[in-house]
Formats: C-alpha cells, sequence, structure tokens
C-alpha cells in the first residue's frame, strides 16, 4: 500500500498533511469502501456513514468524529498517511456499530455477593469463576402472557424488570468506576479482535500503531495502568503475554498470569455483560496483587471514591496511551453523548446526507475545504480554493439593478446594445461561416457600398476567407471583498461606493460582448472569509458561518480561522453555462453594489429572502491563486485565443511577487491576462498589461474596450495588414 | 469403462444422484466430429453445488417430465464459471458439448441455417443448404450452450422459439423438421443486466425468458474459493490462498453493492483468482511482496480508474503487506 510519494508516519510528515483538511481528504478516498465495510459489518444495507463533529451511532446512521482521525495521524509508527486513513476510520465505524450497553438487566446475584463481600468485612466472596457465568435469559417476543392470561400484543412494549440497569451502572454499584474503565478498555479490545479479524490488513495497521506506542505507555504508566494495558493487548492479540511480562513491573507480571484464565475467554464472548463479569475478575485479580489503591483514605466514603477515581484514572491513562480512543469507549460520559447525540440531532443539522456528506456546519465546511482543489502557483506555493456558484438568491434583486444598470451604463457612458460593434462582422462572423462581414459569398453586404465608396473594397462581392480554427475565451475575475464596497471619490466633493458597481457593470457589458460575440466567456467574483453556498439566504448564511466557526474554533483551536475564511471563487457566469440564467444574479449584484445601504436594510427586513450580503468580508484576497485557477479553467476549455482580466483594488494578501510570477507564468502559456486596479497601483507591479482607474466610467471602459483591443489585435495578427486594424488606436495601449 | 456417472452433493444434503452417460450412435455420420467434441474433465473443477443441481434437474426430467421442455440459463456476473460449470456437466455425461455465443452480430441464418451456393467442378454453382451451428448440434447427442442469451437480438431470438417451446423442433427453409432428440440438452448461459457494464447485453425478451429456467450463479464463498484456488494450486502458501480468496471475497461484496456510491464497477472474476493472480505469483516469486506484484500487473490493469481508490482500500484493509518469501512451495 506504501507508495513511493508516502512517508511513514514515524518519518517527518509535513506539517500540510496533517491538518484537519488533508485528514479528511484522504478520508473521503476510502469513504466508500468504509461505508461498504460498515454495512457488511452491520447487515444493514441502509447503513449511513458520514462526518460529523459529535460522533454518533443509531440504527441507520453512524457519524464519526474527524478529529479522532487527526489523533492518529500524531502516533509515530511505522504506518503511511493512507493506512492511517482507512484504519482510524474503519476502527471508528466498528466500534460505533457494536457498542451498545443500553440494554438494561437485574444486577447478576454473584456480582451482587461480589459487591457486598467488598462492602462487609467477613462477607464470603464468590468464586471469580461465577462472576462470568451469568444465567440471564431474555424472555422471547411473543410468548409472554398478560396478567389475565392473555397472550400480550405483539407490539406491546416489553415490561421493564425491577432493578434492570445497565452493564455500566451495574459495574459502576459492584466495583466502582475502576470496573468500568476495566470493562470499557477489554471490550474495546474485543471488539477490535472480532470485527477486524476478516480485515488483516487494517488490524496490522492497527497493531503496529499500537506497538510503536507501547514501550513509551508501559514506561510511563503505573502497576494498575501497565496491568490495564496488559489486558487490552493480550486480549486484542497485539502481544504475546511474555513480551509483555517484560515490560511490565513484577507484581503487575505476576497478575497477568493469574488473569491469563479470564482474558482467555474474551474473545469468545459476545455479551457485554460477560465481558463486565471478566472486568470483575480482572479487578479483583489486581485487588489480589496490591495493584488498586487502598490506603488509609479507604476507611471513610468520600476517600473510597477518591481512590476508586484514581485507580480509573490509572487504567484509563495506561490504555489510552497506547489505543486509539474511539468516543464511545473512552469513558462512560463520552459513552452517552455518542448515544445521545444520536437520538437528539435536530432534523436541520443532521439531515440525511450522502455517505460522504457531512450533516453540521462545522464539518460540512471541513468537507468544503478538504474537497476544494489545490492551487499550485509557479513559485512552488500551494494552497485550498473553494469554488463554488455564486449565491442566486442574488436574482431577488434583480428587477432593481436592470432598471439601475441602464442610468448608470448612460451616466457612465457605457453602450449597452450592439456591444461589439464593428466587432461584430469582422469578428463573429468570420468565425463562424467562414467570411470576413458575415454574409454568403453572393450575398451583398450592406457594409459594401460604404465600403467600396470609401476605397476599401474593391468589388462587390466577397470571396470567402480560409477557414480558420480561431476560437476564443475570455475569463473576467472581480474583486467581491468589502472594500469594493467602500465609498470612494466620485467626484470631488462627493464618495460614493461605484468600484464593485463600476467593475458589475463591466462585467455585465462584456458579458453581452462575448455573447453577442459568441465567444466563451466566465465571469467570477473572489474574495476570503466564509464561503457562501449556492443556495444561501442572508440567514442561513450568517446562521451557518456562526455555528461552523463556533464549532470549529471548539475542535480546531487555531486552525479554525483557516477553515474559516478560505479563498473563494464564486462562479457567477461559468463556462458552460447560459448567460441568460447568470444575468439576474449579476443584475442583483449590481443593485447590491450600487446601494450597499439599502440593500442592507433589506437584508434586515428579510434575511430569510435576501441574499447573503454579509459574504463580502474584510479581508484581505490572496488574487494569485483565484488568477492561476481561473487561468487553469481557461485552459481547459478547447480555446485558440485565451484571455483574463483582473480587476482588484488592493495589495493581494500573498506577495505582489508570486503573483507577478503567476501572471508571466500564465502569459507564458498563451493567455493575455490584463490587469485594472481600482484606484491602486499593485497592478501595475503584478502585470505587464495592465490600467490602473480613479472613476467608474473609467473602470467600465477599460474593461470592455480592453478585451475588444485585445480581440482586434488577435484578428489582425491572423489576418495580417487589415484596414481596421489601423483605425483602432486603442490596440498598443493593451498588447504593447 | 462406467456407463452411469454419480454426483454427490457437495453440501452433504441430498442423495448422491446416479445418471446414465451419453452414448453417440456410431450411425451418425459426424460421430467422430461429436465425440471429439467432449469435454475432457477439469481435475481442478470444484463443485459448488451447480453440478449436483444440474444432475437433480436432469433426474426430474427422467422422471417425470419426458418430452417437456425444461431448458436452463445460468445468470450470474463475469467470472462466475457459468460455462464451466455446463462444460463440466458434459465432460462428465459424455456429452458432446457445443457452446454457441449469441453475439450481437450473430443472425437466425448464423444458427439455423441457409442455403449457400456451391461450385460443381465444372465452371458452374448448385445451390445446396448448410446447416447453422444449433441445427448442426442437434442432430446428434449434445449439451449445447447458448452463452451470452441476452446479447444476441430478439428478432434472432425469436427463431429459436419453436426449438424451445413445446414443439420442440426447428423447421428448416428446406421443409426439413430436425426435431429435438431426447439426447440433447440445451442451457444457456447469461449475465444481469443493470447498470454494469457488459456492454451489447439488454434486457431479454419476456417471451423468450419464459422458455427456460433461470438460475443465478452468485460469486462463490470465501471458504469455496479458496478450495477451487488449492486444488488448482496445491503448493500455493497457505496464507496466499487466503488473502486472494478475503480480496476477492471483499471486491465482489462491493461490485454487488445496490449503492452506486460505494460499490466497484469490476468485479474480481475467477479467472482473476484462478488464473491471473497465481500467475502474477509465479512471475514475482523472487520479489518483496510477490502478492503486491501480482495486483499491480495482473489485477488493477483491469480495473476502471474511479474505482483504484476502492480496489486499494480493500487491498490495505484486507492484505496490507502480502507474505515475504515464495508463494508456491517446492
Amino acid at each position: 500500500m506504501r507508495a513511493h510519494d508516502e512517508t511513514f508516519l514515524r518519518e517527518v510528515l509535513p506539517p500540510e498533511d496533517r491538518v484537519i483538511e488533508a485528514v479528511v481528504a484522504r478520508y473521503q478516498r476510502v469513504a466508500p469502501a468504509i461505508t461498504r465495510f460498515a454495512r457488511s459489518i452491520s447487515g444493514n444495507d441502509e447503513l449511513r456513514v458520514r462526518l460529523g463533529s459529535q460522533a454518533s451511532a443509531s440504527k441507520d446512521e453512524i457519524v464519526i468524529d474527524p478529529g479522532v482521525f487527526q489523533a492518529a495521524y500524531a502516533r509515530s509508527a511505522p504506518v503511511t498517511p493512507t493506512e492511517v486513513a482507512l484504519t482510524s476510520a474503519l476502527h471508528e465505524a466498528i466500534h460505533l456499530i457494536a457498542t451498545d450497553f443500553d440494554e438494561e438487566r437485574p444486577i447478576p446475584e454473584s456480582w451482587l455477593a461480589h459487591q457486598q463481600s467488598l462492602e462487609e468485612d467477613g462477607a464470603e466472596p464468590p468464586p471469580l469463576a461465577e462472576l462470568t457465568s451469568y444465567d440471564w435469559v431474555e424472555a422471547e417476543p411473543g410468548t409472554d402472557y398478560g396478567p389475565d392470561g392473555e397472550l400480550d400484543e405483539i407490539y406491546d412494549v416489553p415490561e421493564p424488570v425491577s432493578g434492570a440497569v445497565t452493564v455500566l451502572d451495574a459495574l459502576h454499584t459492584v466495583a466502582g468506576p475502576a470496573a468500568e474503565a476495566m470493562f470499557l478498555s477489554i471490550e474495546d479490545a474485543r471488539q477490535e479482535a472480532r470485527h477486524l479479524s476478516h480485515f488483516p490488513g487494517a488490524r496490522s495497521v492497527l497493531s503496529d500503531l499500537y506497538r510503536a506506542a507501547v514501550p513509551g505507555a508501559s514506561a510511563n504508566a503505573r502497576p494498575l495502568g501497565q496491568f490495564a494495558l496488559s489486558c487490552f493487548l493480550l486480549v486484542g492479540d497485539y502481544f504475546e503475554r511474555d513480551d509483555l511480562q517484560r515490560r511490565v513491573a513484577p507484581h503487575v507480571a505476576l497478575a497477568l498470569d493469574d488473569a491469563t484464565p479470564f482474558l482467555d475467554l474474551v474473545p469468545d464472548l459476545d455479551d457485554p455483560w460477560a465481558v463486565g463479569g471478566v472486568a470483575l475478575q480482572l479487578i479483583e485479580v489486581a485487588r489480589m496483587h496490591g495493584l488498586l489503591t487502598e490506603g488509609a483514605a479507604a476507611r471513610s466514603a468520600v476517600g473510597r471514591r477518591g481512590e476508586m477515581e484514581a485507580d480509573q484514572m490509572q487504567i484509563a491513562e495506561g490504555v489510552d496511551a497506547v489505543r486509539v480512543v474511539t468516543p464511545p469507549l473512552a469513558d462512560r460520559e463520552r459513552y452517552e453523548e455518542t448515544r445521545q447525540a444520536a437520538q437528539t440531532v435536530s432534523a436541520e443539522q443532521g439531515r440525511q446526507a450522502d455517505v460522504d456528506q457531512a450533516g453540521d456546519p462545522a464539518t460540512d465546511q471541513l468537507m468544503k475545504v478538504s474537497t476544494a482543489p489545490t492551487v499550485y502557483l509557479p513559485t512552488g506555493q500551494a494552497g485550498k480554493l473553494v469554488v463554488g456558484e455564486f449565491p442566486v438568491e442574488f436574482g431577488r434583486f434583480a428587477p432593481q439593478g436592470r432598471e439601475m444598470l441602464e442610468t448608470a451604463a448612460r451616466k457612465w457612458g457605457v453602450a449597452q446594445r450592439r456591444v461589439s460593434g464593428e466587432l461584430y462582422p469582422l469578428f463573429l462572423a468570420n468565425q463562424r461561416r467562414g467570411l470576413r462581414t458575415g454574409f454568403d459569398a453572393g450575398d451583398l453586404s450592406p457594409y459594401t457600398p460604404l465600403l467600396l465608396g470609401a476605397g476599401l473594397y474593391e468589388r462587390m462581392f466577397e470571396r470567402r476567407d480560409l477557414p480558420n480554427r480561431r476560437s476564443y475565451g475570455v475569463s473576467l475575475l472581480v474583486d467581491g471583498s468589502a472594500s469594493m464596497l467602500q465609498p470612494r471619490d466620485i467626484r470631488s466633493d462627493r464618495k460614493r461606493p461605484w468600484a464593485l458597481a463600476a467593475a458589475t457593470l463591466g462585467a455585465w457589458t462584456l458579458a453581452r460582448l462575448a455573447d453577442e460575440l459568441q465567444i466563451e466567456f466566465e465571469v467570477a467574483i473572489f474574495n476570503r472569509g466564509f464561503v457562501a453556498a449556492a443556495g444561501d439566504t442572508e440567514r442561513s448564511y450568517t446562521e451557518r458561518r456562526g455555528l461552523a466557526t463556533g464549532a470549529l474554533r471548539r475542535t480546531q483551536g487555531g486552525a479554525a480561522e483557516r477553515l474559516t475564511r478560505t479563498v473563494n471563487h464564486y462562479l457567477v457566469k461559468s463556462f458552460p453555462s447560459r448567460w441568460r440564467a447568470a444575468e439576474d444574479a449579476l443584475a442583483g449584484l449590481f443593485w447590491m453594489a450600487s446601494a450597499p445601504q439599502e440593500a442592507a436594510k433589506e437584508a434586515r427586513k428579510d434575511p430569510n429572502a435576501a441574499p447573503p450580503i454579509s459574504m463580502f468580508d474584510k479581508a484581505a484576497n490572496v488574487d494569485e491563486f483565484n488568477l492561476a485557477h481561473a487561468a487553469e479553467r481557461l485552459s481547459a476549455r478547447n480555446v485558440s485565443h485565451r484571455m483574463i482580466v483582473v480587476l482588484a483594488d488592493g495589495m493581494t494578501r500573498g506577495s505582489v511577487e508570486a503573483l507577478a510570477e503567476t501572471a508571466s507564468s500564465i502569459e507564458r502559456g498563451g493567455t493575455m491576462v490584463l490587469g485594472i486596479g481600482i484606484g491602486d497601483e499593485t497592478v501595475q507591479a503584478a502585470y505587464s498589461r495592465n490600467q490602473v482607474v480613479e472613476r467608474p466610467d473609467a473602470l467600465a471602459s477599460a474593461m470592455v474596450d480592453g478585451v475588444r483591443s485585445a480581440l482586434f489585435r488577435s484578428i489582425a495578427d491572423e489576418g495580417g495588414d487589415t484596414w481596421w486594424t489601423h483605425a483602432t488606436e486603442q490596440i498598443a495601449q493593451y498588447t504593447s | 469403462m462406467a456407463d452411469t456417472v454419480t454426483f454427490e452433493d457437495p453440501h452433504g444434503i441430498g442423495a448422491p444422484i446416479t445418471l446414465d452417460k451419453a452414448t453417440i450412435p456410431p450411425d451418425l455420420p459426424d460421430a467422430d466430429i461429436r465425440r471429439d467434441h467432449i469435454p475432457q474433465p477439469d481435475p481442478y473443477y470444484v463443485d459448488l453445488g451447480m453440478l449436483y443441481r444440474l444432475a437433480a434437474l436432469e433426474l426430474v426430467r427422467e422422471r417425470r417430465f419426458v418430452g417437456i421442455p425444461l431448458h436452463l440459463a445460468l445468470r450470474g456476473h463475469m467470472g462466475t464459471g457459468k460455462d464451466h460449470d455446463l462444460e463440466q456437466f458434459a465432460a462428465l455425461l459424455g456429452l458432446p458439448y457445443y457452446r454457441i455465443p449469441l453475439t450481437g452480430e450473430v443472425r437466425d441464418i448464423t444458427l439455423i441455417g441457409s442455403v449457400k451456393l456451391h461450385g460443381d467442378g465444372k465452371g458452374g454453382t448448385e445451390s445446396r443448404w448448410q446447416d447453422g451451428d444449433i441445427t448442426r448440434a442437434i442432430r446428434g447427442p449434445s449439451l449445447v450452450n447458448l452463452s451470452e442469451l441476452n446479447a444476441a437480438g430478439a428478432e434472432t431470438l425469436f427463431a429459436l422459439h419453436g426449438l424451445l417451446d413445446r414443439h420442440q423442433a426447428l423447421e428448416l427453409q428446406t421443409g426439413e423438421m430436425v426435431r429435438l432428440r431426447d439426447d440433447v440438452r440445451i442451457f444457456g448461459t447469461l449475465n444481469p443486466t443493470d447498470l454494469r457494464d457488459y456492454a451489447g447485453t439488454q434486457t431479454l425478451n419476456k417471451a423468450f425468458a419464459d422458455r427456460w429456467i433461470i438460475w443465478e450463479k452468485e460469486f462463490p464463498s470465501e471458504e469455496e474459493l479458496e478450495a477451487m484456488i488449492e486444488r488448482r494450486h496445491p503448493t500455493l502458501n497457505r496464507e496466499i490462498v487466503e488473502l486472494v480468496a478475503k480480496l476477492a471475497v471483499e471486491i465482489n461484496e462491493s461490485f454487488v453493492s445496490g449503492d452506486s456510491r460505494t460499490r466497484v464497477e469490476t468485479p474480481m472474476s475467477l479467472r482473476t483468482v484462478l488464473d491471473r493472480i497465481p500467475a502474477g505469483l509465479d512471475m514475482y516469486s523472487a520479489a518483496e511482496d510477490p502478492l503486491r506484484r501480482a495486483w499491480d500487473e495482473f489485477v488493477l490493469p483491469h480495473i476502471d480508474p474511479y474505482d483504484r481508490d476502492h480496489y486499494e482500500t480493500v487491498w490495505a484493509a484486507v492484505v496490507r503487506r502480502g507474505p515475504a518469501g515464495s508463494p508456491y512451495s517446492k
């Protein structure tokens, strides 16, 4: 399984391989097989396995906490990260499926007699062997007779047996928390031995993880901890007894000899109560060898309780230093949390999702980040980029947006009809039918009299151009950080938030141009912050952000910032989608950008319907990742001429050098990159083709004219020295 | 040479069944060719119960259902050994075995026959009837295996309706009526038609399907696979036998999973388990991990790229590291 590029955990594992998103990404590769294994083990084809921040297990669903996987990667053992991904997930699935201590029964007589002998001096203890000879017979459904002698209804709930308790309660009552801890340890090992026997590969990984941890754990553990750890390892068949006896204190080694007959029984047991009996036997063996804490404090109830808790701690510490701690078998509280979580998870947050889907906002976010593509820069840096659709709810503001777009276009002098202008006959038709003007040979072009009169054409009918394979792709990247919504100087005496509005108008116009010319086109908004989903409203976005951020801070500490403030790439209009489908969202965005205060008012008024305007966060972007991703998307299109227009208003959070290197490597790959800076001169350092604009009208026209000029140039390059290339003066500005 | 053959129930439940072996009438014009079609018993074949079931059906046919058409089709995924079962049944009964693949290109004239032109040696031609594959097979004792039943077009299969129902005869264009002899058995095999990639297969026409008894042939269990591997490769290291059987069972379990998100599209066939992996083990016996090399070179190339992770996960869960040393004992 170890690939050439995989290191063992005992070697230096790069930090990026240990972060939670890498751990989750690795899990996702094994998730389908893990789900299939879990279904086979449980015998339930409907079982769902998903990740969540709270481990839980119910009949048809188990939720695994990825934090458990991450803990396994902290080990130093001769296993690869991929092996750990598989084993830790399978281990969790098995324990979550197999752990069920909820059945209530009366405490066995032999256990009660044992308890009495512990509490009363002089009381005769029962033989230890009797503690596992448990004669409980579960009443078979349908054979009970009611008080009046009639057969009970099938759907009758069985009468609770008086004095019935769970096995954990029973152990706690009989021998205190130490017995409980011992039970959870050997039950853990029993489940692994039983259910992993069919997966020797995964079992060997677990064994390697444990064996690597044993020397340190054994040396640090106190005698009772050593004893419990040895019991755990013997039941799981991870070590030979002789080997263990050499590693533990002499009196612990003797205790192991006495414990062996009881331990030998465990692998064949399948009743937690019988395993509980073995736990009691082992505690008694420990007592006989003086491994339990029994000092002067034992004379008082409080002192006795303290000693028992100390014993419990010793057992747990000894075993936990080696085993991969699974929530349902960690301790009683964690077990109950696991069982409880399955019942209390709300329908909204615990939705039944796909096998590889998360069900709560924090894990949802974790999954999003782990499945996000990694973008590699020419400088060698790499980072995650969350790519998603732009929230469609912005379309709600579309009517106001369209009106305002018309007004703004007039005001800023941006044409909205026949945007392509003279490009249309020269460019589109050429591309479509192999003719210069777009009219079939033999047709009389309406331009012909003019062109003839001007001396530009020599004859009335055109000749067919040689077919060419020219095709175009344009990608527009617009900065979507909150600073784009800041008021800026519009006139000397007035400030308005025009940057994003003008950029959106430019995007709108460019989209029309591309649509008219039928060239492939994409518009993306980029920012950094908590990523919005396509279906988000203001309320769903802010709630999800709050819940995910809070939960990730609790579970991931300092990493929460990285996981919640991601580099985002929202596709407003992707290459394959139709422009018409994106018009509303872009129009709505324009309205929000032009009147952010009114939009905020709308969002406050009806957050359930308003688009997530809070997604425009005050955080510096990492432009180079978005640029590299846009270039990658563009290069995947089957086009001969590629062009990216980036519009930003400030410094990248990365480095200008990395951004410049990225832009220049994209240029070297044959894609033209045009950087437009809004009142910021960073673009001059980062992009070889650039323009800095200070006014909204300049911005929109810079975007549109820049693309137009590049299109002219591309035709000129292929078409030779034609009249219209001389007529277009702007070309020099962008293509020099 | 014994003229009967006894079939034992490998599960030890049913009583042994003794059947008469077939005899080839010496007066048949193609008796020698027919004898040549009797397959050899495979010394490595392990009956998982199918031969016994086939024998039980044969017994039923002889006892009460003489003259009643009871044709059997085995349906199962690739590499479950359907055709091998039928071939071995023919071998034990001493029946000439005709395996006729019903590919999409097969037409009724290929199966039944047609009039063809032959040179008369004098510069002219004459037309003669030439039997098709099925007609030729059923003119004498035979076990006909129409493999890939659901790959042939419905219009081709319609031509067989008369042969398979109570009519039990083929009517040739020449007017000849070729009746189904009582020493001819017609069987078929087919892959299940679901979303799996069995190119060229289609749902069996209901009328055609109604002329068959259809039995499912499942993937063998772990114990069955171990028995097969040990029979075929008795010197193979026991640990490897167990691991290969486990791998196959787990992969095939994933293959038959009803949930498309948790299944693989390529099973581990008996050909992989019994032929390819053992060959790889022999070839790479000096490698550090011969089983892994055999897996890399003889199994993974068959797998769709999107199934790789699943296959590798199963490998890691079941094997992780193959046993060191030579896979075969001397």
